[in-house]
């Protein structure tokens, strides 16, 4: 009897609430931190260039196989001006298929991958659900933006090491080529002596 | 009597106009129930049809309509389809002597209250054939239900109409809302109001009471096999029957159109009749959200073992009182103090297992405490108490 009445006001209570319903597409609800959306490719903003390498980890990984990626040589690591001796040409992610694990996160060595607050990508088109590099690039972007997060410069450029050590070989060489071309001229080691240097520097 | 043609022509355009009404009105309840019951559980109920989702019953009834009407193969056809018009018609002619204000009544019967009670009844004809037409289980368990429990809360409906038929001395709805122009009847027979409302429910088959139509039990009673506009005339019956109950317990106990203005114009008198049976449905809708569907044999025993015995409790204090002359307020007093019985007895047996429980573990706690325990071992007790031990004492 006490508990009928009091399961009556219960009720009653609610009716003066306001309800917890929010209409969707006019009205969103707040986005957790910890919300996890769509994986998005981070970019490293020292070197300009995605952090992921395409050493295939994450594709390998993905218990639904929604991930492709290609690996090939990185330009800028000729030039010193990316550590990186490889990075990602193609990357794919079929949506659909993405089943929001985590799981290639996880196993990234690189830290390029996160699950972003993307979650609102339907599309019209039916390739709309396959994320290629750029969109999964500018997702990234904009979910640093979002986190405030920001690339760090490596303590170690192993482009500028190799390319220091590339230098003193080939000055090495060229100076073994000079003293065999001149048999009995003067000093030969200072060559290799200052690429040392160098090296100890970078 | 000699019916004239023009007549004739009046009844059919009232009727027309009558269904009309009611349609309106179940489509309403629909969209009320909806609402109210989505306010009740935090949610918003239908907002995308129209303003308010105010066309979403139209809507459903619209889908309903067109959508294809299906009868089991094994299904006795003729009955199977038939069933429905049996549930509605009652249901829709009980309206015919229902005055909504003053002279505002398809045909003034003098006798309506009789016609109600004995027309409203039919309906469970329609839910058993509907059942065993079905040719299902699941059907024909629920319509066995529907006709025990209809019946069974047919009595105290039927009582509490006697009450109100014996406190206003006519069968006459227009004299019954009448004679409540200064007094509504709730507060002379608070009992049989309650006891109305509660029958209602069940006569309805509104939730507490939902047991033939239990999805969880018989996936819908009698209509399982329904589709299409088949179901959705029982779905208007069910609505109608719900309003009925609504306006019955506005004309029999809230005093109509009269109280508590004592001759208002028609259209006021019919806002406050329409007012008054949208509280009593809301209030039936409340209850929805907040009770679970009880059990069968709960259902039986409440309806024969206590609104049964309390109708005719109600019956009998209110023929003493007309009977001896007694003034009202003795009325009152006796329906109030049946009324308190009940709740009495249940708030005494509501804490009964738990006191029966105090008592079994005061029995135990005698017994152990009989029992010496056996002392613990003194070696260990006096070192745990002395906490850690000098290290030289263990080695």
């Amino acid at each position: 009897m006490i508990a009928g009445v009091k399961g009556l006001a219960t009720t009653l209570r609610w009716l003066l609430r306001k309800p917890v319903t929010a209409h969707y597409p006019e009205q969103h609800l707040p986005i957790q931190e910890r919300y996890m959306g769509f994986p998005a490719l981070l970019t490293d903003d020292t070197a300009d260039e995605p952090f992921c390498t395409g050493c295939m980890v994450c594709v390998r990984e993905c218990p639904t196989q929604c991930m492709t990626a290609v690996m090939h040589d990185n330009p800028k690591f000729v030039d010193g001006s990316s550590h990186r001796r490889k990075i990602i040409e193609t990357f794919e992610i079929n949506l659909n298929r993405c089943i929001l694990c985590g799981i290639c996160v996880d196993v990234c060595a690189f830290d390029a991958i996160e699950m972003s607050y993307e979650h609102e990508l339907a599309s019209y088109a039916r390739t709309g659900a396959r994320a290629d590099l750029d969109l999964l690039l500018s997702q990234g972007r904009k979910y640093m933006t979002q986190t405030g997060w920001q690339a760090e410069a490596p303590d170690r450029n192993v482009a500028e090491i190799a390319l220091a050590k590339k230098a003193a070989a080939d000055a090495a060489k060229a100076a073994a080529a000079a003293a065999s071309a001149a048999e009995k001229s003067n000093e030969p080691a200072s060559a290799p002596e200052s690429a040392k240097e160098e090296e100890e520097n970078a | 009597m000699s019916v004239t043609l023009s007549d004739a022509l009046e009844l059919v355009v009232r009727l027309f106009l009558l269904f009309n009404v009611l349609a309106v009105l179940a489509l309403s309840l629909v969209w009320l129930e909806r609402k109210e019951l989505g306010r009740l559980q935090g949610r918003v109920g239908p907002t995308r049809v129209g303003p308010f989702g105010l066309l979403q019953p139209l809507a459903d009834g619209l889908k309903l309509l067109m959508k294809e009407d299906i009868a089991p193969g094994s299904s006795v056809r003729l009955i199977f389809f038939v069933a429905p018009l049996l549930v509605f018609v009652p249901a829709f002619v009980v309206w015919v002597t229902i005055p909504f204000a003053g002279d505002l009544v398809v045909r003034n019967l003098e006798l309506g209250l009789f016609f109600f009670v004995s027309v409203s009844v039919l309906s469970i004809v329609g839910l058993v054939l509907a059942g065993w037409s079905s040719n299902s289980k699941y059907a024909i368990l629920g319509s066995f239900r529907s006709a025990a429990q209809l019946v069974s809360y047919e009595i105290p409906i039927i009582m509490t109409i006697l009450v109100v038929a014996i406190l206003a001395g006519s069968l006459d709805f227009v004299a019954v809302v009448d004679a409540q122009a200064s007094v509504p009847y709730v507060a002379i027979v608070p009992l049989a109001f309650v006891i109305f409302l509660i029958a209602g429910l069940a006569e309805v088959g509104r939730t507490p009471f939902d047991i033939y139509l239990a999805e969880s039990e018989v996936v819908g009673g009698p209509f399982v096999e329904y589709s299409g506009a088949h179901w959705a005339i029982f779905f208007l019956a069910e609505y109608v029957n719900t309003f009925l109950v609504g306006v019955l317990g506005a004309l029999l106990f809230l005093g109509g159109w009269r109280w508590p203005f004592d001759d208002p114009p028609q259209l006021a008198a019919l806002a406050l009749l329409l007012g008054k049976s949208y509280l009593i449905v809301v209030v039936i809708f409340w209850v929805r959200a907040t009770y679970p569907r009880m059990r069968i044999d709960q259902l039986m025993s409440f309806g024969w073992k206590w609104l049964i015995p309390l109708s005719f409790a109600a019956v009998v204090t209110t023929a003493v009182q007309m009977f001896y002359g007694w003034p009202q307020w003795t009325l009152t007093l006796m329906s109030l103090g049946i009324l308190a019985v009940p709740i009495y007895l249940q708030l005494r047996l509501q804490g009964k297992p738990a006191r029966a429980l105090a008592r079994h573990y005061a029995e135990i706690a005698v017994l152990v405490e009989a029992k010496p325990r056996p002392e613990p071992e003194p070696e260990e007790e006096p070192e745990a108490a002395t906490g850690p031990a000098p290290e030289g004492a263990s080695a």
